[in-house]
């Protein structure tokens, strides 16, 4: 079990209070930059434009600093820093259905990244930019965010469990 | 562009750094990080510092098991603590902020068509980002924690748009000839 600066009892609290104004700043940023992820890529694409796939690729280069320099600080936060050293190249982050092989986690990362940029570059954004749209008054955005909040009940009620029976059926089970 | 005029008079370091993507790249990346050293307490998973798509889960699934007692699946950090992760809220207001404070709230309609396919497209998205475990901003997180197949998924993302985009441009081209 990791454990953080915050000892258990007060991190419970923390949690939707930092989380709050952590997503204020991030919104009140992504707002004044157009920040989009899809759009970088498509821009770089299309017209050769860097400016928004420099705020993607400084994303991964400064979470990989931020982690460097807190595993330094708090190295018992950051238990499996270097992921792929220490659990194994193989061995998938949590946050997919569980209970599968490797080579599962691999095809949930490239089937779903794939059909995840294509329908993004259709809408006109990924999800912090429809999310940062709907909150500038887009409607259309905001059935995006209305989409994203039913589709995480029904992926918790049914999607999660059709996707695990399909991989086991198809020999991909542990 | 509603400051525009306001940059030229004055092109202040701070005024562009404050609107580059970069800058919130770095932003989001370290304190990220530093969400994380302070509550990993509260329980995991790792690089779970910021998710559209995760987080927005989170919210909904745990704020629909407090009122209707259900039991749906979310983060264990969500779980444990008193309410789920808010920053999807946050970056609703904090969004909300910006626009009204440089004047750029506007109301956009658009047609029943329109809303209900990104209505079907939010539900399609947050599937797909759930069944890798995060939206591009995790999966960047990811990365730089070291998981090989967060870079699976970016290169993948990256394929996925350039064919996007690729069709956009084929018919953008044919209603123009």
């Amino acid at each position: 079990m990791a454990t953080g600066i915050l000892p258990t009892e007060a991190a419970v609290i923390a949690v939707p209070i930092v989380t709050l104004l952590l997503g204020l700043l991030i919104g009140y940023l992504a707002q004044r930059s157009g920040y989009c992820s899809i759009g970088g890529f498509r821009d770089y694409f299309l017209f050769r434009h860097t400016r928004l796939l420099s705020g993607y690729l400084t994303l991964i280069a400064a979470s990989f600093t931020g982690y460097l320099l807190f595993w330094f600080f708090t190295p018992a936060a950051m238990e499996h820093f270097f992921w792929a050293l220490s659990s194994g190249p193989a061995y998938p982050m949590p946050g997919a259905p569980g209970g599968l092989n490797a080579a599962a986690y691999l095809i949930f990362a490239i089937i779903p990244g794939f059909l995840v940029g294509f329908i993004a570059v259709l809408l006109g954004g990924c999800p912090i930019r429809q999310t940062v749209m709907a909150s500038e008054g887009n409607y259309k955005a905001a059935w995006f965010f209305v989409g994203m909040c039913v589709g995480s009940i029904l992926f918790a009620a049914i999607v999660s469990g059709w996707v695990v029976s399909l991989m086991r059926a198809l020999g991909f089970g542990v | 562009m509603s400051s525009e005029p306001e940059q030229l008079r004055s092109p202040s370091v701070w005024s562009v750094l404050f609107r580059h993507p970069a800058f919130l790249g770095a932003v989001i990346g370290i304190l990220a990080a530093f969400s994380q050293a302070l509550l990993i307490s509260a329980g995991g998973p790792e690089a779970y510092g910021f998710c559209v798509a995760c987080h927005t889960r989170d919210l909904v699934n745990g704020m629909t098991n407090i009122v209707t007692h259900t039991n749906l699946a979310l983060a264990a950090i969500s779980k444990n603590a008193i309410l789920p992760v808010m920053s999807v809220v946050g970056v609703l207001i904090g969004g909300y902020l910006a626009a009204r404070q440089y004047r750029e709230h506007k109301i956009r309609k658009g047609t029943i068509r329109e809303y209900a396919i990104y209505f079907v497209a939010g539900i399609l998205v947050l599937n797909l980002a759930m069944i890798f475990g995060g939206c591009p901003y995790r999966a960047a997180l990811r990365t730089g924690y070291g998981d090989l197949n967060a870079i699976a998924f970016i290169v993948a993302m990256a394929a996925g748009v350039i064919l996007g985009a690729f069709l956009m441009l084929k018919r953008a081209e044919k209603e123009d000839g």
